[in-house]
């Protein structure tokens, strides 16, 4: 390893130093909030070093890693949205658990997991780093302590997991025997002149695409997803339906471009084929909740779905630029939009200790009672409904773009209808949460304090400049790939 | 000749992998359980990697199963739990893990006779694996570490809740 290997690798070197001192921290004084500093801390300091290292980039560093600038990119977001995490969950968890520091921690090591997924470019780095994130979720999922619901959001968690990822696991194993090698690229070249035939590769693939299947919840395998939501304390909630899924992505849209598996039509049509079944079932099953937390879920579903259509878009080589800058600025976009819906939950049901059910009557009014907060959750629902002026109309436009120009007429067909009966739901939220005052039931103030306030504002800020301005953000990712 | 030796293995991991699945007895599951891991070092063994096989036993057949039957045993004190336990003790519940047992050392004592014939690919020895570990692959190495950190954590906070509500009950 030489200094440039260390500086690639500074950010990965950073999360991981950070989680070290926060365990040190924790074993000789307990203090939230020093605790809760030092992670967010830690992330933005990772998420500088992302700047440092993009100066050498791109770099491979080991057969495991490949520091370039669209896993870089990733690193940073999913520090962002780490460190917007841990500033939401301050307070959440100290009404929610006791002993809450350990926490950060796990959170930390999950962040970590999250980038090496978007560094990896060898099957050993990305089921590691796969498992590193899982394996620190089932913790986060089951933390409070004062509730049982959380301990079986995590057990099912724990369950499915553990199989989607012995599945993956499998698939992978299959490919090496096929193969002999766990490199992506060398992966992809070896598969053509492989004695074992086309089938054991079909069988490896379709499994391995099962597994992360499941951890991205497409829709023949999203079944854990509304409960473990539901579970789940907000803003895990907001961390798994957001990082953790965009991480799983970027690993599986790299390993889809790496080892070249677009030759394999039969493979993308399956894709294309879970797409649509994705932003079918989960637009439809979310027009069905009243429940905030589980209409989230089958919108995240839905929202996967429409970030499958890339895969399709990427069959004609020419088109691939376009499809993966669609990919990441929708990313992008995704991220800051679901964090900031599971933030609000967070802060309302921050003194909700047994079960945090946020229905839709719960929040009605919340306009008119917390201008803030009913800001925050309107730009997050026109961001997510796609409507102009918020990041998520650019993000679909873009998803949108790269269809047309990959001539996918039908998924282009059910994007649409997914949108139109996503509207709905989204702007049923809006409904309620504008009635007046005399028509809601006398709901408690929520009292926010001052760091959520500033989070709630860059939060809003952001989702509007990346829906107003996204030029730049176009510019660079143009500039990348 | 090795081919044989290691379908038979094979064969003997997935009975006792299936047993272990039907068992209604969790005591009972965990013997069949051991002996299919031990199949499955077997089966690493012929393959020509002992240090696998050899981390299959220490580890799973020996530090975790071993640690699984001591909590079930454990949990079954008094003196129902004795004649249980003598019910448990029958020949006829010991006597079919036990017969897979010895055949796997057969097919061990076997296969060391022959010592360097082998199923399929190349033998890695112990000192390959170690280079590789520190060579190519140490930053996975780091990251398992990261990876057992977390788990360390969350098994701390989550055998907490029950500690503590423990000793609330006592007080």
């Amino acid at each position: 390893m030489t200094v440039a290997d260390f500086q690639a690798l500074s950010p990965l070197l950073v999360l991981a130093g950070g989680a070290t001192v926060l365990m040190l921290q924790i074993a000789f004084v307990r203090s939230v909030s020093l605790t809760a500093a030092l992670t967010v801390l830690t992330m933005a300091l990772a998420a500088l070093s992302c700047v440092h290292a993009a100066q050498i980039a791109p770099l491979q560093v080991t057969p495991l890693l490949q520091a370039d600038s669209f896993a870089l990119l990733f690193c940073v977001l999913f520090c962002i949205g780490g460190a917007a995490t841990a500033l939401l969950s301050q307070d959440y968890i100290r009404h929610h658990g006791d002993e809450p520091e350990e926490y950060f921690l796990l959170l930390m090591l999950s962040t970590l997991g999250a980038c090496v997924l978007a560094y990896a470019v060898h099957v050993a780095s990305l089921l590691l780093g796969l498992e590193l994130l899982s394996v620190s979720l089932y913790a986060l999922i089951a933390y409070p302590n004062k509730s049982i619901l959380p301990l079986e959001a995590a057990a099912k968690y724990l369950v499915l997991s553990g199989a989607a990822s012995a599945t993956a696991l499998f698939g992978f194993a299959l490919l090496y025997a096929a193969t002999g090698t766990l490199e992506f690229t060398a992966l992809g070249q070896q598969l053509d002149n492989t004695q074992m035939g086309q089938s054991v590769l079909l069988v490896g693939a379709a499994m391995v695409f099962t597994g992360l299947g499941f951890k991205l919840s497409l829709v023949p395998f999203h079944l854990w997803t509304p409960d473990v939501y539901d579970g789940a304390p907000a803003p895990i909630t907001g961390f798994l339906a957001s990082v953790a899924k965009a991480a799983v992505f970027v690993a599986l849209l790299r390993l889809f471009l790496d080892a070249d598996l677009f030759r394999y039509r039969i493979l993308v049509e399956i894709t294309g084929f879970l797409a649509i079944l994705s932003m079918l079932a989960g637009n439809l099953l979310a027009l069905l909740q009243t429940n905030i937390k589980r209409m989230l879920a089958y919108s995240s579903i839905a929202h996967i779905g429409y970030l499958m259509i890339i895969f399709m878009a990427c069959i004609t080589s020419d088109n691939r630029n376009l499809a993966s800058e669609a990919a990441a600025y929708y990313l992008v976009a995704y991220t800051a939009t679901t964090i900031a819906a599971f933030g609000l939950l967070t802060l309302i049901c921050a003194h909700q200790v047994e079960r945090e059910n946020v229905e839709l009557h719960h929040i009605s009014g919340l306009f008119w009672r917390q201008p803030l907060l009913g800001g925050l959750m309107l730009v997050a629902m026109l961001s997510l409904a796609g409507i102009p002026l918020t990041a998520g109309f650019v993000a679909k436009f873009y998803i949108f773009n790269a269809a047309v120009s990959g001539h996918n007429w039908v998924l282009l067909a059910t994007l649409i209808l997914g949108s139109g009966i996503g509207i709905y739901y989204y702007l049923r939220v809006v409904y309620y949460m504008t009635r007046r005052l005399e028509q809601h039931h006398v709901q408690p103030t929520v009292v926010v304090s001052w760091h959520a306030k500033a989070l709630s504002c860059i939060l809003i800020a952001g989702i509007l400049l990346l829906g107003t301005m996204p030029q730049s953000l176009m510019a660079y990712l143009r500039s990348i790939l | 000749m090795m081919e044989s030796l290691f379908y038979i293995a094979a064969l003997v991991a997935l009975v006792a992998t299936v047993a272990a699945l039907t068992r209604s007895n969790a005591a009972h599951a965990l013997i069949y359980l051991i002996v299919s891991l031990l199949a499955v070092a077997v089966l690493f063994f012929l393959m020509g990697a002992p240090f696998a096989a050899a981390l299959e036993i220490l580890i799973y057949a020996g530090a975790i199963m071993v640690l699984f039957v001591f909590v079930i045993m454990m949990l079954n004190l008094g003196e129902t739990g004795d004649i249980r336990e003598r019910q448990w003790l029958r020949p006829r519940n010991w006597i079919v893990p036990g017969v897979m047992a010895a055949l796997l050392l057969l097919e061990l004592l076997l296969a060391l006779r022959h010592a360097p014939t082998l199923t399929s690919g190349v033998a890695v020895a112990p000192k390959d694996v170690g280079l590789a570990l520190f060579g190519p692959y140490v930053l996975a190495v780091e990251i398992a570490s990261m990876l057992l950190l977390a788990g360390l954590v969350g098994a701390y906070h989550l055998g907490r809740r029950f500690i503590v509500r423990r000793e609330g009950r006592s007080n």
